[in-house]
């Protein structure tokens, strides 16, 4: 008797009266089925004001500086280290700041004078930097004041590295803002976007200084194929430049 | 001897051009070129003293010039020319002082010292003619257009330097 009054149907009315109880746990069954689908948007939604805020990134993107400069530290006396047992041109030195008192950026020559000479220790041949990487070499010095050739200059010739296909080449000025690249063979497999760096096997320029990116190649140039190289140093607006002593 | 180089002052004033080379003001460029500074300087102090002081002047500055810049490329030849040939068009028929004549004596100025160094250029090497004729063009109209103002105020002074060292 009391067995057959478990199996009978709830009465009708307590199902109307329990709907929402069932809406819910349908409802938690679909936030389940969909990974938190809605649950944790609605989250992220409400708690939006309280999200790390740009102090927080400004902490985390420091630590990350940090670390870089560090790895960049102990990769620099790797390398500098290696170069030595190999005989190769140091990538490192002494740098020192000068001052752009002079710029001819465009007309005839392409040259900066610099607030720095021979009283200072530079000699011409010596490799300038400017944030964002070489602009050129010291031309001649007085004893107060250097000629930089910027790599723009027609005759300004560097030895350079494309990184990605593993290929040389000689940047040559050719009196514009962009230099032009020409490899050593007919297909280097190069194309645009592909960052220049100074050759490491460079006898003139310090290793692996950041030239510039390609812009543009010409496959059916000859000899070789040629390339315009956008200089990644902003040559017409730095005020200040780096002089790499040996 | 010079007239105008009695005056020491008035030789120099020759300095200031070095001086704008280097600081290569950004108001008077022209697509990032500047002006033949030189002509600028030498049209007028040719016309008013004659063509052997224009040669001269010519080379000195030539000689300042070329200090400043690298490379064996020279510009004392066709500055020393020039200086002799305004002197000597200094000297015959009456005075130029006219602004169309003194910008069209420094356009032919500027376009004959461009043409030396492309030309020089290209005997010494490999170097692309589009950069160069753009630089040559551009210097060549901002030379021109700037001489009238610039030469007949020089013109002035130095004739009446000259004609005060007369008196």
């Amino acid at each position: 008797m009391q067995a057959g009054r478990w199996l009978r149907l709830p009465a009708l009315g307590a199902m109307v009266q329990a709907w929402p109880w069932a809406l819910l746990v349908l409802l938690l069954l679909a936030v389940r089925l969909s990974k938190g689908a809605g649950f944790t948007d609605a989250y992220a939604l409400l708690s939006r004001p309280f999200w790390p805020g740009s102090a927080q990134g400004e902490w985390v993107r420091s630590a990350q500086g940090l670390n870089d400069q560090t790895r960049l530290r102990q990769l620099d006396a790797d390398n500098r280290r290696l170069r030595s047992l190999l005989g190769l041109q140091a990538s490192g030195g002494r740098e020192l700041a000068a001052a752009v008192i002079s710029r001819q950026a465009g007309g005839w020559w392409q040259q900066l004078v610099i607030g720095r000479g021979e009283l200072q220790g530079l000699r011409p041949g010596m490799a300038v930097t400017a944030p964002g990487g070489l602009i050129g070499r010291v031309a001649s010095v007085t004893p107060t004041t250097a000629s930089v050739t910027l790599l723009t200059d027609p005759g300004s010739r560097v030895g350079v590295w494309v990184g990605r296909v593993q290929r040389h080449g000689l940047l040559t000025g050719i009196g514009t803002s962009r230099p032009l690249l020409r490899f050593l063979e007919k297909d280097p497999g190069v194309r645009p976007g592909d960052v220049v760096v100074t050759s490491p096997a460079s006898t003139l320029v310090p290793p692996n200084l950041t030239v510039g990116v390609i812009q543009s190649v010409d496959d059916r140039a000859t000899p070789a194929t040629e390339a315009v190289v956008q200089l990644s140093a902003p040559v017409e607006a730095v005020d200040w430049v780096q002089v790499r002593l040996p | 001897m010079s007239r105008l180089a009695r005056h020491g002052w008035c030789v120099a004033t020759a300095l200031v051009v070095p001086w704008l080379v280097l600081a290569a003001p950004a108001p008077l460029k022209l697509a990032g070129i500047p002006p033949a500074w030189s002509v600028l300087w030498l049209l007028p102090w040719a016309l008013a003293d004659g063509p052997l002081s224009g040669a001269l002047a010519g080379v000195g500055l030539g000689l300042l010039l070329d200090a400043l810049h690298p490379g064996p490329i020279t510009q004392i030849p066709v500055l020393a020319l020039l200086g002799w040939w305004w002197g000597r068009l200094g000297r015959q028929g009456p005075p130029i002082e006219r602004s169309f004549s003194l910008g069209l004596l420094a356009l032919l100025g500027a376009a004959l010292l461009g043409g030396s160094l492309i030309l020089q250029s290209r005997l010494l090497g490999p170097w692309p003619l589009e950069p160069a004729l753009h630089t040559w063009l551009a210097q060549t109209l901002l030379t021109a257009l700037l001489a009238p103002l610039l030469c007949s105020l020089q013109l002035l002074l130095w004739r009446q330097q000259i004609q005060g060292g007369r008196g």
